[in-house]
């Protein structure tokens, strides 16, 4: 037995030198003073909560992010779900290549993903390039430097996240079920809403999960695509921290962050299987 | 129209836009003007020659292979170790040791990069010698490591070690010979995955990153702030390459190894 637990102490000891004291450092340091010669003071005070809790500029930013967040997971939803019942369903020949395109994005650098997109958004770029060709517009469309843009990339570089989970339960759901159902008289539209819908539920809530962490905590694809004109809270809470070198200040600003999205995520998880399990 | 048919044209368009940025990068990288434009004036692989002779790109991109080799050594040792004890302890402990081996993929990027960023400070190491790199690294690559290699353990019979152990065979060559021609295929494929992930990874780096140390994304992100050029969409479609090559390899060797009796 203690042999077997050797197995386990390297990954124990990383997970806990290099992820639970991290984190409560973290929660020590906002609570620290902020210091004018250093990164932070010593001693303990709440000022760094006090001052992004009744900040209205901070309040509106953290409002953006949540709200792309949202946005960009329930994009992320609309689009994963008929691709991961294609992958799931659809045994074709180019059933391969369907999963490579599919999980693409996955092995492509955030980096390089949204640089392309910025090649198509661009004022110059080959949407509105094409748009102008064909005579569509005179004026160029923004798609890029705006909420738009932001949300069009991070769905694209986060919905591999999506497309996942909701393919494994699919795998695993027998298309016997539905058959039963259909042939107890339900609509196809009725087997798949009292049927398919509640048995992926635990595949859809882990992929919306998923991509709303990775979307409110995203930081190369709105500074790229937003250009600065699109503010999120992961942007201000890095240059507080490398720019301005207010460390206490940017842990407050990113817990205040987490908290909320964790809190927007506790009330998604209570209520969604209420919804369909009726 | 029947539903089939709709469906797979939703999805078909859906699959355009996977595909669509990865494309126009690859097809800009081409472009033999000076500039990005759309369409290219004319083919060329005169930025894929400039890059290659961008000592900053080159000395990035030897980093970015450098840091992403060492943090996959790493996770591919302790990953490999907690898979193998998860699969045959209790299954409430296997349950919760899932559950923390997966926590660093589901847990904030940029959030694990601060905690590290402030950790390394307190402990006086700062980011010298690319510590905190690495350990940032080690962390964003073990779930996959540990998923992969669990999902090859699934099904495992462990007899079949101690059958091998009651025939002579010491625990190492047990392991050696049984347990690790079993496992391989979801090592290379985690390791496989793990060394793409650490390669790409960018918020990691940004914060972690020791000064003047630069991966290849870092170095990418800094160019786009300031320049226009397909040089960027060279560099990019280099790395994409480079994985689709390196995928195939993988394909190839991890199949054979699984056809080997």
């Amino acid at each position: 037995m203690s042999r077997r637990l050797l197995l386990m102490l390297p990954a124990a000891l990383v997970l806990i030198f290099l992820i639970v004291l991290p984190y409560a450092n973290i929660i020590v340091i906002s609570f620290r003073p902020l210091s004018p010669d250093g990164a932070y003071g010593q001693g303990f005070t709440a000022a760094n909560y006090v001052t992004v809790l009744t900040s209205a500029h901070y309040w509106r930013q953290i409002w953006t992010t949540i709200w792309i967040g949202l946005v960009t997971t329930a994009l992320a939803l609309l689009l994963g779900f008929p691709v991961a019942w294609d992958l799931a369903r659809n045994r074709g020949r180019s059933q391969a290549l369907r999963r490579a395109i599919a999980l693409s994005p996955l092995l492509v650098g955030i980096v390089v993903r949204s640089y392309g997109w910025t090649i198509l958004l661009g004022n110059n770029g080959v949407i509105n390039r094409l748009a102008r060709a064909l005579g569509l517009t005179q004026s160029i469309i923004p798609l890029m430097y705006n909420r738009f843009g932001v949300i069009v990339a991070l769905t694209h570089v986060f919905l591999p996240f999506m497309i996942l989970p909701i393919m494994g339960v699919l795998q695993e759901l027998d298309p016997a079920l539905e058959q039963a159902g259909r042939s107890l008289g339900a609509s196809p539209r009725t087997a798949f809403r009292r049927i398919v819908l509640p048995l992926c539920l635990p595949g859809v809530q882990s992929g919306c999960v998923m991509v709303f962490i990775l979307t409110i905590s995203a930081y190369v694809t709105p500074m790229l695509l937003g250009g600065m004109r699109v503010k999120t809270m992961p942007m201000t809470v890095v240059s507080t921290l490398i720019d301005a070198f207010r460390w206490p200040l940017g842990a407050a600003q990113a817990l205040v962050l987490s908290l909320c999205g964790g809190l927007i995520l506790i009330a998604f998880m209570r209520l969604t299987p209420m919804r369909w399990n009726r | 129209m029947s539903r089939r048919r709709v469906l797979s044209i939703v999805c078909a368009a859906i699959y355009a836009f996977l595909l669509a940025p990865i494309v126009v990068v690859i097809i800009a990288s081409f472009n033999s003007g000076a500039f990005l434009t759309f369409p290219p004036q004319g083919l060329s692989l005169r930025w894929y020659s400039t890059f290659l002779h961008n000592e900053v790109f080159i000395q990035a991109f030897m980093t970015s292979i450098r840091i992403a080799a060492v943090a996959t050594g790493v996770s591919g040792v302790i990953g490999s170790m907690a898979a193998l004890f998860t699969a045959r302890a209790q299954p409430a402990v296997a349950n919760s040791v899932r559950m923390a081996m997966i926590a660093p993929m589901l847990l904030p990027e940029v959030l694990t990069a601060i905690g590290l960023l402030f950790y390394f400070y307190a402990l006086g190491i700062g980011l010298h010698h690319s510590v905190a790199l690495i350990a940032g690294h080690i962390l964003l690559t073990l779930p996959f490591v540990y998923i992969n290699v669990s999902t090859a353990l699934r099904g495992f019979d462990w007899s079949w070690e101690q059958a091998a152990r009651s025939l002579g065979a010491s625990p190492l060559t047990a392991f050696r010979r049984v347990t690790l021609p079993i496992i391989r295929p979801g090592l290379i494929n985690g390791c496989l995955f793990a060394f793409i992930v650490s390669f790409d990874a960018f918020s990691t780096s940004f914060l972690l990153k020791d000064i003047g140390v630069a991966t290849l994304p870092l170095q990418l992100f800094d160019y786009l702030r300031l320049n226009f050029t397909p040089e960027a969409a060279a560099v990019s479609s280099f790395t994409v390459f480079a994985t689709v090559l390196v995928m195939l390899l993988a394909e190839r060797l991890s199949g054979s190894q699984r056809r080997r009796p």
